[in-house]
């Protein structure tokens, strides 16, 4: 699921992330926001590292 | 005394977009039609209520700024969106109550804007006008 983060304050907490359901319940156009520039596609985060999912431990 | 003055705080928003900061006066009225249901050996005109066809009326500053009015309501025209308008602007965003409530359109449908009005030394204002959709009201 794509996420989205406010950019203008007019739509919320600029850096705070858009609930895209919630707004699209309110009759927001998720698509017409990003193309004016009130929020922006979150960018995803990095992966986990994966050595922290190999279990080290020799015990 | 039933009065209410605006100084500043009424609430603004269209497709979730608030633009209180550009908005200058809004009217908002819930109309229900008459449907006209005299008959023989009536003395007088009745009425049902028909279809509801409401209308919000906003006069806005002009801005073609990033996330300002243009911005927000040029991808609306000829669809349908949802508008909100409150005598104030909540302390917690999206919380109404009964003495502030927020009256709500939905499915309401957006004809045409003026993409430009101006006027030489003036400030640039439009006035759109919201027509249809359902209206109900916030109090939650």
């Amino acid at each position: 699921m794509t996420k989205y983060t406010v950019v203008s304050p007019r739509v919320g907490t600029p850096g705070a992330e858009f609930d895209a359901d919630l707004a699209v319940m309110r009759g927001a156009n998720i698509e017409a926001l990003v193309a004016g520039g009130f929020i922006k596609v979150s960018a995803p985060k990095p992966a986990k590292n994966a050595k922290k999912d190999i279990d080290t431990n020799e015990e | 005394m039933a009065t209410t003055t605006y100084l500043s705080n009424p609430d603004v928003t269209i497709a979730t977009v608030n633009l209180r900061d550009q908005c200058t006066a809004a009217t908002l009225t819930r109309t229900v039609e008459a449907l006209e249901s005299t008959a023989f050996g009536d003395t007088a005109r009745f009425n049902v209520g028909g279809l509801e066809n409401n209308e919000l009326t906003l006069t806005l500053y002009m801005s073609y700024a990033a996330t300002e009015t243009y911005a927000t309501l040029a991808s609306l025209v000829g669809t349908q969106c949802n508008v909100l308008v409150s005598p104030q602007a909540p302390t917690t965003p999206n919380t109404y109550s009964a003495t502030n409530p927020g009256f709500i359109l939905t499915g309401t449908y957006l004809e045409s804007l003026p993409v430009i009005n101006a006027t030489m030394g003036e400030l640039s204002t439009i006035d759109i006008t919201f027509t249809g959709g359902s209206s109900s009201v916030d109090v939650s």
